[in-house]
């Protein structure tokens, strides 16, 4: 546990702090429970107690930071027992037990404020029964990470159809290469593949619908959505044995170059870069829209802060929650040097990073559908299982679809009761 | 029934045996080995396939500075340490006195009560995760050292016990009668006749204990949360990043972390082999 007694009230002048105006007069103890534990976020997590310590010099910030996966586990714990003031979650399906059990805060007064407008472009994820639950502090893109190299080997150009999609596919698989490595022994992977063939081929609120339990798995949709993912399937687009690999033993195929591309989050970019693969080798291309006339969208998981029900010092932990949305916090935390994803802030600067750049661009001006969680965060927890279990067979045996389908189905009806 | 000595046995067996040794041995530390291999490796190697070939450079010092240095790692050993010691010694008062009384005083209740603490070994201990925890909530020891050293020395008696009652069992029993004719008192029989005979059962015992509880996982994830009170087995976790595992440095922690009791089972080799056999045979 670290304590950061302010002191320097003058270095409050130099950070620029969009909401601060109001912000005079915080005192008492606000406790922050950050699961920001890897050494970069944590640096980021402490940076930002000590400069909103600064701007308030009479308030006691304690802050813990605890091992990420076992946040997990512990947050139920903490909520009900010994709550702090501030919390870090996940936007969506994944705050939603906490929001019915009423663990959560409304803080839609929060989102009131002008300041927060800029946030659009994630309100709808800390939104649930018309109110707001938390507020962003950072998400990043997924997309197709493919090597540019070979493309230009065998003169193919970054897909614009799902068509063109599987003739570079072809032409890949022609020169002796895999399409796309994925490793399926986790399977959240998989479930990156089903976001974006059922988003493509049905648009996002059908997806939404999907996993909000509103359609049924046995739906037509749901069904094209299969018979595309099927054709990469029969072309041998995915590398062999993939069920075998974690997701990080699956880049190898793309360092090597057995396999050209993978669909994946932008925190695949650093491992790649480490491993050998600089700008040059390696690029970024939107998943390609599939039935024409579908708005495309995207996935961008967010991170976010919540201000527990129980929480004691819910004023300061408010100006906590607008501190960290600001434009400026937004641009130093999401910097290359800190957290290197994307500000939740439109009038956020992103980092001088190909990939970065290329995500912002698309997340704010091309995903005009909308932007989902990632299955497992917008589909409950049990579904998700349920589902990326499935989502693993049809990938290895893609004949029992029917049995997984009504399987899902049968397991839909139990938990979306 | 006994096994013929390797050397009394054809030569062509012989050659064999000397040829399939080295290469079972090999199999059988595999997964070590590579471990070993990985703490020495950079990061980039497991991302670029190398998981078997020579290390694309030779990371030992930067893979186990930053263990020792840039991690909490020294602080999990440290508890580690603090929660292993209290339990060792804590485990050896208790269960060399409850085994001299259930080894040397025949009273009605002697074989129940011992049975009681046999029977606490069969229980499977995952279906106590969740009373324990919520005792150790409502005791306030919840993620502090003293309520895992607690926890544990409560449950390694029961095995202790067992152990310590057998091989008091097995001492002549005459040398406690003739100190009682003599008109010792019995805490001094205690003192002075038995426990000097006990020495090397309590020596090879608190190197299995220590080994036990150094090696725990199960409880240390149950009962304790972060580096203020986590032992090392449950520490080396930390170096599970959001998105990516940093294989290399969990290799290397896990490497620090198998040290204290492969140092131990060394050291104390002769009792811990004793230990094993000790008490099981009568």
């Amino acid at each position: 546990m670290k304590m950061f007694k302010a002191t320097a009230a003058a270095l409050a002048l130099s950070v620029g702090f969009g909401a601060g105006a109001q912000a005079e007069g915080l005192s008492g103890t606000l406790k922050i429970f950050s699961d920001m534990s890897n050494p970069a976020p944590r640096a980021v997590m402490e940076g930002m107690v000590e400069r909103f310590g600064a701007l308030h010099p009479d308030l006691d910030i304690e802050l813990t930071v605890i091992d990420r996966e076992a946040y997990k586990t512990q947050i139920r714990n903490f909520l009900t027992a010994n709550a702090p003031d501030v919390a870090n979650w996940y936007a969506a399906n994944r705050m939603k037990p906490y929001v019915d059990a009423g663990l959560f805060e409304d803080i839609s007064d929060v989102w009131a404020d002008p300041a927060l407008a800029d946030l659009a472009s994630t309100k709808g994820a800390m939104t649930l029964d018309g109110k707001q639950w938390g507020v962003p502090y950072t998400y990043y893109q997924w997309g197709v990470y493919y090597r540019a190299d070979i493309y230009n080997e065998l003169g193919l150009s970054e897909p614009a159809s799902f068509d063109e999609m599987k003739s570079n596919c072809q032409a890949i698989l022609d020169s002796g290469r895999k399409c796309y490595t994925i490793g399926t022994k986790f399977l959240w992977t998989a479930g990156g593949w089903f976001d974006y063939l059922n988003m493509r081929t049905n648009g996002y609120d059908y997806h939404a619908k999907l996993t909000g339990g509103e359609i049924p798995w046995t739906d037509d949709g749901v069904k094209a959505t299969f018979a595309n993912w099927r054709e990469l399937i029969d072309m041998g687009a995915f590398v062999d044995n993939h069920t075998a690999y974690s997701w990080q033993e699956s880049l190898p195929f793309i360092v090597s170059g057995d396999a050209a591309a993978i669909l994946k989050g932008n925190f695949a970019v650093p491992p790649l870069r480490e491993a050998g693969l600089d700008d040059s080798k390696l690029d970024f291309y939107q998943f390609p829209a599939i039935t024409e006339g579908v708005a495309l969208s995207e996935d961008a998981p967010t991170d976010t802060f919540h201000i527990p029900a129980k929480a004691e010092n819910k004023e300061a932990a408010r100006e906590f929650l607008k501190f960290v949305v600001s434009a400026d916090n937004q641009t130093l935390i999401n910097n290359g040097d800190n957290l290197g994803q994307l500000p939740v802030n439109a009038k956020s600067s992103v980092d001088d990073d190909k990939f970065l750049k290329e995500g912002f661009e698309m997340l704010s001006a091309n995903s005009p559908g909308g932007v989902a969680q990632f299955f497992d965060r917008d589909a409950p927890a049990e579904m998700a299982k349920v589902a990326m279990e499935g989502f693993q067979e049809f990938m290895v045996k893609p004949d029992n679809l029917d049995k997984i389908l009504a399987r899902l189905d049968r397991a839909a009806k139990r938990i979306y009761k | 029934m006994f096994p013929t000595p390797i050397e009394k046995s054809p030569r062509s067996w012989q050659l064999t045996y000397q040829a399939l040794l080295p290469v079972a041995l090999v199999m059988w530390l595999l997964p070590l080995i590579a471990v070993a291999l990985f703490s020495i490796k950079p990061d980039a190697d497991f991302t670029t396939g190398n998981y078997w070939g020579l290390p694309s450079s030779f990371n030992f010092v930067e893979n186990y500075g930053k263990v020792f240095f840039a991690s909490d790692m020294p602080r999990y050993l440290l508890n580690s340490v603090f929660i292993t010691v209290p339990t060792v010694v804590g485990c050896v008062i208790l269960s060399s006195m409850t085994g001299f009384a259930l080894g040397v005083y025949k009273f009605k209740a002697n074989l129940w009560v011992f049975f009681m603490f046999v029977a606490g070994n069969f229980v499977p201990f995952q279906i106590l995760m969740v009373p324990v925890r919520d005792l150790t909530l409502d005791l306030g020891l919840y993620n502090t050292k003293t309520g895992l050293v607690l926890f544990h020395i409560a449950f390694q008696t029961g095995f202790c016990t067992l152990f310590m009652r057998n091989f008091i069992r097995a001492l002549p029993f005459d040398l406690i009668e003739v100190a009682r004719v003599e008109g010792v008192a019995e805490w001094r029989i205690f003192w002075y006749v038995v426990l000097p005979l006990m020495k090397p059962a309590l020596a090879a015992m608190a190197v299995l204990i220590f080994t036990f509880i150094w090696n725990d996982f199960f409880w240390a994830i149950v009962l304790t949360q972060g580096a203020e009170s986590q032992p090392v087995t449950a520490g080396i976790t930390s170096f599970n990043a959001q998105y990516r595992a940093a294989y290399h440095l969990m290799s290397a922690g896990s490497i620090v972390a198998a040290l204290p009791p492969v140092a131990m089972f060394f050291l104390m080799q002769k009792h811990f082999i004793a230990g094993l056999t000790l008490g099981a045979v009568k």
